[in-house]
C-alpha cells in the first residue's frame, strides 16, 4: 500500500464509473423520487412523517424492527462465535468442507431456504412431529407465524455473514496467547471471556452490524415465518405500496429505515477506522 | 466468453418479450392464471389477436407507478374489483370501449365504466373434516366458536371485501344491514379469536394450510377448495353465507395496445371464454350465456348455484371506503 508509487486519491474512480452511474441512474435517483412523494402525497408537507411517528401502530411495527433484528443478531454472534472458532482451528481439510457448506446455503434460494423452514417448523411439521412420536410434547409447539420463527429463519441466513468476518479475525489470533493464558492459570471460560472475545471483538462487531442492518430491512422471511404481531418495516412498505397504493406512506417508512440503515453504516466506517489506526 | 453469451441469450429474450405486436396480460398467477392463459388468451390468439405475454402478479403499486411514469406495459390487468372501481375514479384506467365489449350478455353486478368482471368468487367456510369427524362446522357463527371447533383458523391477509362482512354476519348482522360495514363491532368480533388466526397470503397457501392441518378450519376462496376436491382431498365446505367478491378486467391508462387490450376483454368475457375458464376453476362465470354451455354437474359446484344462500360484498361501498378500511385492517393486525 505505501510502497514506491503510492496511488494517488480518487485514481481509480475512472474505472469505478460504471458502477457509480448504474448506482446514480438506478438507486440514487429513485431514492430521491420516493423522498419527494414522501412529503408531496397527499399534498407537500411532513404529514406522513408525523402519522408514522405519531401512531402507536407504526411505533409498535418501529420497535418490532429493531427488537427482531437485535434478537436475531444477539442470537447469530452465539452461534456464529464458536463455528468461526471451530473452523479457525480445524484441519484444513475438514474445514474446507465446513466451509463449503456454509457457502452452499448462502447460494441456494432464500425463499426455498424459507419455505423449506416453513415445512419444518409448522404444528404439523417434521419437527413437532418428531418431538410428538418420541414423547417429548403433547401439543404441537408454535415455532411458525411469531417470534421464534422468525428469528430461526433469519439466524439461518444471517450466520455466514457472521461466520466470514469473525473467522478472519479469530484466524489471526495467536493460538500461543491462549497457550500463555492457561499457563498463566486462566481457566478455559477465562481465556475465553478475558483473552479470545475481547481479541475477536473487532470481527464481532462488524459481523454485529452488518447482520443487524440487514435484518432490519428483511421482507421475505419475516412475512412468511412471523405473524402479523411482529410485523417489520418492509412489510409495512410492502403494504402501504401494494395493497393501499399509498406511495407517500411507504416512501416516509422507507426513507426512515433507509436513515437509520445510513447511521449504522456511518458508526461502522468510524469503528472501522478506529480500528486500522490501532 | 460465457458473459457475453448470457448477455446474448438475454437481449433476444427481452427483445421477443417486447415484440411490438405482443400484448402483456397480467394476473395473480397460480392455476387461476394457467386457466386463464389456456381459456382466454390461446384462444385469442388463435382467432388472429397478438400473442399475450403473460405476466404478474398484478401489484397495484407498479399499476400507479406505470400510470404516472407514462410507461405502461401491462395492456390488462386481473385486479379485485373494488381497486377497479376506486382506479378508475382515480384516473388510473382507460374506459372501457363498449363496442368492441358485448355488456348487454354481462352480469349487470360487474360492469362498470372502467371495468367488468373476469370472474365472480365466493369466500365460503372450509374444514378439514378429519379434524372434525362428530359434527362439522355449517355456519360462519362455528368459524368463530373457538370452543366447538377449537384450532387455527386461516383468513385472508390483506384487507378486501369478505373477512369483514363474515365477521358481522357471526355477530348476528342481518345480510341487507351489512352496509354501511360497523367496523367497530367487527374487529370486536375478530379480537375474540385473534390468537387462533393464521393469515393465508395467497390461494395456495390457503390450500396448503388446510390440507397439512395446519388450520384445519379457515375461510376460502371456493375455487380453491374445489381444486383441493378434485385432486383428492376430503374437504368440507358449507356454502351458508357464501361472500360473493370479483375480479376485474382493467386497461390501464396510457397502454399502447389499447385496441388489442379492448378485444382481449371482449374475448375473455365472452360466453364461451367464461364457461371454459369456470368449468376449469371453480369460479363463476360473468356471461350470463355461460351456463348453458356448461356441464350441470359442473355448474351445481359453483357460486352462481349457491344464490339463495350468498351475501353480495358491495362492491361500491368498498372502492369509496377502501383506504380508510385498509388503514384499520393493518394498524388492527399489527396491534
Amino acid at each position: 500500500m505505501f510502497s514506491a508509487a503510492a496511488p494517488r486519491r480518487g485514481s481509480g474512480l475512472g474505472f469505478a464509473m460504471p458502477a457509480i452511474l448504474l448506482l446514480a441512474a438506478f438507486f440514487v435517483i429513485p431514492v430521491v423520487f420516493l423522498l419527494t412523494r414522501s412529503v408531496t402525497e397527499p399534498q407537500l408537507g411532513l404529514q406522513n412523517y408525523a402519522a408514522l411517528v405519531g401512531s402507536s401502530t407504526y411505533a409498535k411495527v418501529f420497535f418490532n424492527t429493531f427488537f427482531v433484528a437485535g434478537v436475531v443478531t444477539l442470537v447469530t454472534v452465539l452461534i456464529a462465535f464458536p463455528v468461526a472458532w471451530a473452523l479457525a482451528i480445524m484441519p484444513a481439510r475438514w474445514s474446507a468442507v465446513v466451509f463449503a457448506i456454509i457457502l452452499l446455503s448462502m447460494w441456494t434460494n432464500l425463499l426455498a431456504r424459507t419455505y423449506a423452514w416453513m415445512v419444518l417448523l409448522q404444528q404439523t411439521g417434521l419437527i413437532n412431529r418428531m418431538l410428538k412420536a418420541i414423547g417429548l410434547i403433547d401439543q404441537p409447539l408454535q415455532l411458525t407465524n411469531n417470534l421464534v420463527g422468525v428469528t430461526i429463519g433469519m439466524v439461518y441466513i444471517m450466520l455466514p455473514f457472521m461466520i466470514l468476518p469473525l473467522l478472519g479475525v479469530i484466524k489471526k489470533i495467536d493460538p500461543a496467547i491462549l497457550q500463555a493464558a492457561a499457563l498463566c492459570g486462566a481457566t478455559k471460560w477465562q481465556a475465553l471471556t478475558r483473552v479470545l472475545v475481547p481479541l475477536a471483538t473487532p470481527g464481532i462487531a462488524s459481523g454485529a452490524l452488518m447482520v443487524f442492518v440487514m435484518s432490519l430491512g428483511y421482507f421475505v422471511t419475516p412475512s412468511l415465518l412471523g405473524g402479523t404481531a411482529n410485523m417489520m418495516l418492509a412489510e409495512l412498505i410492502a403494504q402501504q405500496v401494494q395493497s393501499l397504493v399509498n406511495w407517500g406512506m411507504g416512501g416516509a417508512a422507507a426513507f426512515l429505515l433507509l436513515l437509520v440503515t445510513l447511521g449504522l453504516y456511518a458508526v461502522q466506517l468510524r469503528f472501522l477506522d478506529r480500528k486500522e489506526a490501532a | 466468453m460465457k458473459k457475453t453469451m448470457i448477455a446474448l441469450a438475454l437481449a433476444s429474450a427481452l427483445t421477443s418479450a417486447a415484440h411490438a405486436q405482443d400484448m402483456v396480460f397480467t394476473s395473480w398467477g397460480g392455476t387461476t392464471q394457467d386457466a386463464q392463459a389456456a381459456h382466454w388468451a390461446a384462444p385469442f390468439t388463435e382467432k388472429g389477436g397478438p400473442a399475450v405475454v403473460q405476466d404478474g402478479p398484478t401489484d397495484y403499486g407498479k399499476i400507479k407507478a406505470m400510470v404516472e411514469a407514462g410507461a405502461v406495459t401491462w395492456d390488462v390487468v386481473d385486479a379485485e374489483y373494488d381497486w377497479a372501481l376506486q382506479a378508475g375514479k382515480a384516473g388510473l384506467l382507460e374506459p372501457l370501449d363498449f363496442t368492441v365489449i358485448d355488456k348487454t350478455k354481462l352480469d349487470p353486478r360487474f360492469v362498470s365504466d372502467f371495468a367488468v368482471g373476469s370472474f365472480y368468487y365466493s369466500f365460503v367456510l372450509g374444514w378439514n373434516p378429519a379434524n372434525f369427524p362428530d359434527a362439522p362446522p355449517a355456519t360462519l357463527a362455528d368459524l368463530f366458536d373457538t370452543a366447538k371447533f377449537p384450532g387455527k383458523r386461516t383468513f385472508y391477509k390483506w384487507s378486501a371485501p369478505g373477512v369483514i362482512e363474515a365477521a358481522l354476519l357471526a355477530d348476528g348482522v342481518a345480510p341487507d344491514a351489512l352496509y354501511p360495514l360497523d367496523l367497530d363491532r367487527a374487529f370486536k368480533k375478530l379480537d375474540t379469536i385473534k390468537a387462533d388466526i393464521i393469515w393465508w397470503e395467497g390461494g395456495a397457501q390457503s390450500q396448503q394450510l388446510l390440507a397439512s392441518g395446519e388450520a384445519p378450519i379457515g375461510f376460502f376462496w371456493n375455487g380453491r377448495l374445489s381444486a383441493l376436491q378434485a385432486d383428492g382431498m376430503e374437504v368440507g365446505i358449507s356454502w351458508d353465507q357464501n361472500i360473493t367478491a370479483a375480479d376485474a378486467l382493467v386497461v390501464p391508462k396510457g397502454t399502447k395496445n389499447k385496441e388489442a387490450a379492448m378485444k382481449f376483454i371482449a374475448e375473455a368475457t365472452s360466453a364461451e371464454g367464461q364457461a371454459a375458464f369456470a368449468a376449469a376453476t371453480g369460479y363463476a362465470p360473468v356471461n350470463l350465456g355461460s351456463a348453458d354451455l356448461m356441464d350441470p354437474a359442473i355448474r351445481a359446484t359453483l357460486p352462481d348455484a349457491q344464490t339463495a344462500v350468498q351475501v353480495n360484498a358491495d362492491m361500491a361501498y368498498w372502492a369509496d371506503h377502501r383506504d380508510e378500511i385498509g388503514n384499520r385492517w393493518y394498524a388492527w393486525q399489527a396491534q
